[in-house]
């Protein structure tokens, strides 16, 4: 996919340094702290980070489903069209969620409820957006699980959770993700636990859905194949910060960020057969025990002294791509916060 | 018992195994369905080599494992461990097969006691299989921890104070604890982080040549299993329908689900662009498989004999192995 052809619009939602802390018994977590980027009309963005890197906690932030207490929204701004989404009370809040965001999560057992049936978990969201009722929003619930290849949808809309395979599942909360015809929608590893053909199908039905409707899609994955296949700019998320971000070719051609190219490096290819895959040696920090200076450092086989010392701001390497990485700092210019986008 | 000719190497020969599981409703009904996890395969693992098994959720893959690590019983058929029939050994036979015979699991958090310390985890078949005392224990599970790359004190504490990865090291250090032969690893790296994949993928490859084990890989994801195995078999509803060397698979897959499967894995560069084969509809169920070849009803290139009859095994290339009619 390219990202220069014209489905892509215009900026749809846009997040600016945003921060999410966990207050705990060990200290202030801070899971998102400062975090910045955009996503236009028709365009899908991936998120890639380890687990604790903070990429979850970023969408839950977007949607405002952050626990309280222990959690926070403590800055920034989501700008949904223009409009600030953190400064909405919870009752206009929820006439965003579902709606103007819609969501798709990694597991569709935990993700579906149980004891409704499909055509009930369907239409619920349409049910309270859209004020459907009755046939109206019957035939709504059928063509939507038509456009997420459902066969038989107007005998199916009557099964249960339990009555479907794993891929169908992740098909009826995909449905329930776009009823509402949303601007943004946010996929969390939807694709995770799903075998590979089903998962190839999957990815397929959520490009053909973008391509019709024009969405906008977060795809918050840990799977560099993913992004690969599915994205078109790629921010890559270490312990709560963006540490790089830019246009998928740039990523994978020109890694800037020493985390971005071990991670890659890491990851066994399907196309080759290779001698030694280069390991990342140690773990994610804790983020309650964050390294002074750069977080990644300890793990670096670049660092030096500097590193230990100062947390690097953002530096542009090329056109829209960034690093937050000391070795960059001869390359292109420190960028504010608010040069990010 | 019996000893088999065959290749001298094979340190695992299976030889037309088979498990079927009764299942359906009403015990006092007689015709019980059957579901047939493994339904008849053959392979053969040479010493010091890693043979992977690939195929999507519900292939029969994880059942193998279970079988030749004498979890299940099988059906049918039977496998063969350094030439001696594995299914009629004696106690003592048995014994020392399942000191010979490992298993590293997929989820390093459900594999390890919570309420154990490491040391007892990883010195437990010690206590159990040997007679060594619990000094010598004590400095065996050390020298196993800093073989994993984990440091002697940490056999003190307990399985919630270690990461993901250094979990499924304790994991490795413990399968390693009796000198085995063959190792069984049920998806070793896909429950962890990407970062920690690739240590624990290189682990196992140095523990292999410093010990000349053998390796039978249970995994889903291509890329893994390239990069890890010597020769791969690709299963489908309990059934191997293609085997070859690594490189020969790869490169030249035979079986149009071996096609799709691969057609359907994640490319690693934006770039690549494959031609999706896209497999209509989803597995079916082992328990009333479709008839003739079970891969028929999705098989893009199926014609007549495939509905009703079964394929045999085919080499349309030497040492490569196929069961499909187009061969």
């Amino acid at each position: 996919m390219t990202t220069s052809d014209e489905r892509i619009g215009e900026v749809v939602l846009e997040v600016k340094d945003l921060r999410t802390y966990f207050v705990t018994r060990w200290g202030v977590v801070k899971a998102v702290d400062g975090v910045n980027f955009n996503i236009r009309r028709g365009e899908t963005l991936g998120i890639v980070g380890e687990s604790g890197s903070g990429k979850s906690v970023t969408t839950l932030s977007i949607m405002r489903l952050v626990p309280s207490p222990p959690g926070h929204i403590v800055g920034g701004q989501v700008l949904l069209e223009g409009e600030d989404i953190l400064t909405l009370d919870e009752g206009e809040m929820e006439q965003v969620r579902g709606s103007r965001i819609g969501m798709v999560l990694q597991d569709p057992m935990t993700a579906l409820n149980p004891v409704f049936d499909i055509e009930d978990q369907v239409g619920e969201a349409l049910k309270i957006h859209k004020g459907l009722g009755g046939q109206a929003l019957k035939d709504t619930v059928i063509d939507m699980l038509r456009k997420v290849r459902i066969p038989a949808p107007d005998v199916r809309i009557k099964d249960y959770p339990h009555q479907l395979s794993g891929g169908m599942r992740q098909r009826v909360v995909g449905a329930i993700g776009i009823s509402c015809d949303p601007v943004v929608l946010i996929a969390d590893e939807p694709t995770t636990s799903l075998d590979a053909t089903i998962q190839a199908q999957y990815l397929r039905l959520l490009r053909e859905l973008q391509e019709s409707t024009g969405v906008g899609i977060i795809f918050i994955t840990h799977d560099f194949g993913i992004v690969a296949k599915m994205c078109d700019r790629v921010a890559v998320m270490y312990a709560g910060k963006i540490v790089e971000q830019g246009d998928v070719r740039q990523i994978f051609n020109n890694p800037s960020h020493p985390y971005t190219e071990a991670l890659i490096q890491s990851v066994p290819k399907m196309e080759e057969t290779e001698e030694r895959l280069y390991s990342i040696p140690g773990q994610p920090p804790a983020l309650w025990d964050l390294p002074q200076g750069c977080s990644f450092a300890p793990r670096c086989r670049y660092s030096f002294d500097k590193c230990l010392e100062e947390f690097p701001p953002d530096f542009a390497v090329d056109q829209g791509q960034h690093a937050a990485c000391w070795l960059r700092e001869s390359e292109g210019a420190a960028l504010g916060v608010a040069a990010s986008d | 018992m019996s000893t088999q000719n065959g290749s001298n190497s094979a340190l695992l020969r299976v030889q037309n195994l088979k498990k079927h599981f009764p299942v359906g409703s009403g015990f006092l009904s007689r015709n019980k369905a059957m579901l047939k996890a493994v339904d008849g395969i053959n392979f053969e693992i040479e010493t010091g080599k890693t043979y992977g098994l690939v195929g999507e959720s519900g292939c029969g893959k994880s059942t193998t494992a279970k079988l030749i690590l004498h979890l299940e019983e099988p059906t049918e058929g039977t496998f063969f461990f350094e030439g001696q029939d594995a299914t009629e050994f004696n106690r003592e036979g048995m014994r020392n097969y399942k000191a010979s015979v490992q298993a590293v699991f997929q989820d390093p958090w459900a594999s390890l006691n919570p309420r154990m310390r490491v040391g007892g985890i990883i010195g437990e078949p010690l206590e159990v299989n040997s007679t060594m005392t619990k000094g010598a224990i004590k400095s065996r599970v050390g020298d196993l921890l800093e073989e994993v790359g984990l440091q002697q004190y940490q056999a003190n504490l307990f399985p919630h104070e270690f990461s993901g990865g250094q979990r499924q090291r304790i994991g490795v250090a413990r399968a390693l604890a009796l000198n085995p032969k063959l190792i069984i690893l049920d998806e070793p790296v896909s429950a962890l982080d990407v970062s920690i994949r690739a240590q624990i993928m290189n682990l196992l490859e140095d523990l292999q040549d410093e010990h000349n084990l053998t390796y039978l890989l249970i995994a889903h994801h291509l890329a893994t299993v390239r990069y890890m195995c010597d020769k791969v078999g690709v299963m489908y509803l309990g059934r191997i329908v293609e085997e070859a060397e690594t490189e020969e698979l790869y490169d030249n897959p035979l079986h149009p689900y071996t096609r799709a499967l691969m057609s359907a894995a994640l490319p690693s560069h934006p770039d690549i662009d494959r031609e999706e084969i896209i497999l209509t509809g989803e597995v079916p169920s082992p328990v009333n498989p479709p008839e003739g070849c079970h891969f028929h009803p999705r098989c893009p290139s199926r014609f007549e004999p495939c509905e009703d009859n079964a394929p045999v095994e085919s080499h349309p290339v030497p040492d490569h192995r196929v069961v499909c009619h187009l061969y």
